[in-house]
Order: C-alpha cells, then sequence, then structure tokens
C-alpha cells in the first residue's frame, strides 16, 4: 500500500454524515411525492405565480428571446435567452441534440448554468470526449457581453470552447437549411475556401469534422477570413 | 426516482469514496456536506440504469468532482484549497499522513484529481481519461509533473 492510499484510508464518512444525508433525501423524497400529488401540477402553479407577480405584459417580456446561442459539438442546439438573461427557448438542429434536450432541463435557468447543465449531461459527455471542442455561436445585439461571459467562464475553459458571432440574416437562412445557425456560420466559412461544399454536405458531418477542414484549408490559404458578417472571438481555453 | 434501498445500497458503497473526494477538493466539513448531500440527490434523481457496478462507480466519481468544482467556483472562485480540512481530520490523520495529505492538498486541482484516482482508487491513465473526459496524454502529463511535485516535496518512495 503506498503512502497516498495509507494516509486516504483514514478519510471516511462518518456514521453521521451518512445518516444526516439519508434523512434528508428521505425529506427531499417526501417533498417531491407530496407535490406530485397535489391537485395543482407544478407548471400551473408557477404560471400562476408569474402572472400574479408580472402580469401578462410581464410575462410576455419574459418569455420573448432577444439574443441566441448556438451550441454545437455533433449535437446542434440553439438556445434563446431573454433579456433577464435566462433561457426561454431549446432547439435541436439534429437527432443527436434532440436526444439530449429530451432529457436535460434547459429552460429558466441562466443561460451559463444551462450550458453548464448541458455539457455535464452524461449523452453529451461522450461527444466532448472524443477530443470535440464546443463551438458557441452567439446572436444578440449584446454580443460583447455574452462573449465576455463565456470567455472568462472556467468551466468553459476547461473544454477550450470557441466563440463566433453571427446575425439573425444568416440565422433566418441557417433555418430554412434546418440546420444550427452555429453550424451554418460554419458551412459558411468552409464554403469561402472550398467552393463545391454544399449545405447538405455539411449536414453529414459534425461540427468538429467541419473544423478540421476549415482549418487544413486555412493552412493553404493566407490572408484568413476577413468577411464582416461573422467573426470569431477566440476560445475561451485556459491551458 | 432511485428507491431508498438502493440509497442505502450506494451510501454503504461509495460513502468513503465521495467523502475523499471532497476532501481532496474542499475547504470544511461544511462544504462537504452540501457536497456529499448534492450528489446523492443526484444519484436520487438519476433516471438511467447503470451498465454494471464500474459504470457506476466512475459515475459517483465524476458527479462527486464536477459537484465539487461548481462549490468552489459559486462560492468564491478559487482555484486553491485552504487547508482547514486537515486541521478538521486530525484525529484520525497521524503525522505522516497529515504531511502526506497537506503535500496532496497543495497539489493544483487537476493533479489531485488524477494522484487521487490513480493512486487511491487504482484506475488506469487510460480510465482516468475517460472519466475526467481528457486526452490520455493530458493524463500521463498531469501524472508525470504531479509525481514529480510529490518527489520534491516527500521524497523517499517518490524519489
Amino acid at each position: 500500500m503506498n503512502r497516498i492510499q495509507e494516509s486516504m484510508e483514514k478519510i471516511q464518512a462518518s456514521k453521521e454524515l451518512r445518516q444526516t444525508t439519508l434523512q434528508y433525501l428521505e425529506t427531499q423524497r417526501s417533498r417531491k411525492n407530496r407535490f406530485n400529488r397535489s391537485p395543482f401540477p407544478r407548471l400551473i402553479l408557477a404560471a400562476a405565480c408569474l402572472f400574479l407577480i408580472l402580469g401578462t405584459g410581464g410575462y410576455s417580456v419574459y418569455r420573448i428571446p432577444v439574443s441566441y446561442i448556438s451550441i454545437d459539438v455533433n449535437p446542434s442546439i440553439e438556445l434563446g435567452i431573454n433579456r433577464f438573461g435566462r433561457v426561454v427557448s431549446a432547439e435541436a438542429y439534429n437527432k443527436d441534440g434532440q436526444d439530449i434536450i429530451k432529457h436535460v432541463a434547459l429552460k429558466n435557468i441562466p443561460y451559463l448554468l444551462a450550458i453548464e447543465r448541458l455539457m455535464q449531461d452524461e449523452k453529451y459527455q461522450r461527444f466532448l470526449s472524443r477530443d470535440a471542442q464546443p463551438v458557441l455561436t452567439i446572436v444578440s445585439d449584446r454580443t460583447d457581453t455574452i462573449i465576455e461571459e463565456l470567455n472568462t467562464d472556467e468551466f468553459l475553459q476547461k473544454y477550450g470552447t470557441q466563440t463566433y458571432t453571427s446575425d439573425t440574416v444568416c440565422m433566418k437562412e441557417a433555418h430554412m437549411h434546418e440546420m444550427s445557425f452555429g453550424k451554418y456560420r460554419a458551412y459558411l466559412e468552409l464554403s469561402e475556401y472550398d467552393q463545391n461544399v454544399t449545405v447538405e454536405d455539411c449536414h453529414r458531418m459534425t461540427m468538429g469534422e467541419i473544423q478540421n477542414r476549415i482549418d487544413r484549408c486555412r493552412l493553404n490559404h493566407t490572408g484568413g477570413n476577413k468577411n464582416g458578417h461573422r467573426g470569431h472571438h477566440g476560445n475561451a481555453s485556459g491551458h | 426516482m432511485k428507491s431508498a434501498e438502493e440509497l442505502n445500497r450506494v451510501m454503504d458503497t461509495y460513502a468513503d469514496m465521495v467523502r475523499r473526494i471532497c476532501f481532496v477538493h474542499l475547504k470544511n466539513r461544511h462544504d462537504t456536506e452540501d457536497v456529499f448531500q448534492n450528489v446523492y440527490m443526484k444519484y436520487m434523481l438519476y433516471e438511467s440504469d447503470f451498465a454494471d457496478s464500474e459504470h457506476e462507480k466512475a459515475w459517483f466519481v465524476r458527479v462527486t468532482i464536477n459537484a465539487c468544482t461548481d462549490w468552489l467556483r459559486y462560492l468564491s472562485r478559487r482555484k486553491w484549497v485552504s487547508l482547514e480540512m486537515i486541521a478538521e481530520e486530525q484525529a484520525a490523520l497521524d503525522d505522516t499522513s497529515a504531511e502526506v495529505m497537506e503535500v496532496v492538498l497543495r497539489l493544483p486541482e487537476k493533479y489531485r484529481n488524477v494522484i487521487y484516482l490513480f493512486y487511491y482508487e487504482g484506475y488506469s491513465a487510460v480510465e482516468i481519461a475517460g472519466i475526467l473526459g481528457r486526452k490520455e496524454n493530458t493524463v500521463y502529463t498531469w501524472l508525470s509533473r504531479a509525481k514529480e511535485i510529490l518527489r520534491e516535496k516527500l521524497g523517499g518512495e517518490w524519489a
């Protein structure tokens, strides 16, 4: 037994910690069961409170997205964010994304927390563990603030997340092609280097594959991407 | 939602391991209690089944590390833990163990994880890469740098 094993062996969960935790879990379980049996389903209750507090006008303001973040690894997921920085819509643009948003609750929480929750999901982690870098693309009138928050988030730094911006015109075009605007931005960039690539080609490619082709093309070109309607805003890698 | 029997079983099986990972990351007993409960709460609400016991154990390791990291980030964004934990565990740790633990706790977070998983849980570098979602080469580098620091500080078997 090595010295770390010997020393660690002495650190144990006390009986008290175990008991307190089990009691806490039982309390939480009964609360959940009681709530589930309640004649007022959770959503109705939440909606009623929201209407009482904010009124219908306030609720309309709450549910309207003013910014969008497209998160692409292979799952392509777009989050709609209201003026309070909370996620009010989550749309998937491929099957991998649909599988994920079925079971990860992303709405009504701050967008950074939603992105973290997404990346911590076990199914999502499988895509990240293939050394794929997540790409975040933003459409917003407060792009600078969002990019700064994303690029300084320590959790995202761990994954070397790349951030880009796009605009509403590209977003509409992307949705006409049933593609997330993040992946569509990557397609547009790739198409500047390779005139033969099509949207359909990119539909079949993962974001990592598109990024790799862009990187290869960049090596063969000089001058880089000067297109004004989308831009690269660095990555959040801290390593 | 997981049953009370399942909770009792995983409490018996993983409580010490979860506690040790918390020890490696967190500042004090209060933080540990919160994260410990949080991890088991996540298990209670976890709807999917595990393929086998190894899968279940790896899930606990990953969820605990993530919970500790989240906790520290939301509290104060500090990157280094203080050594209050050692004082709190003084009754259990003799001088040698306290010295080893102090050096381990002074390692950067990424090194603490790999050292714990490699030396205590006996995971291979390949398995650690899978659990932490990092490249194998990265894990090898972290292990090698962490060992260098341990060798420098502790000498003995690390030399």
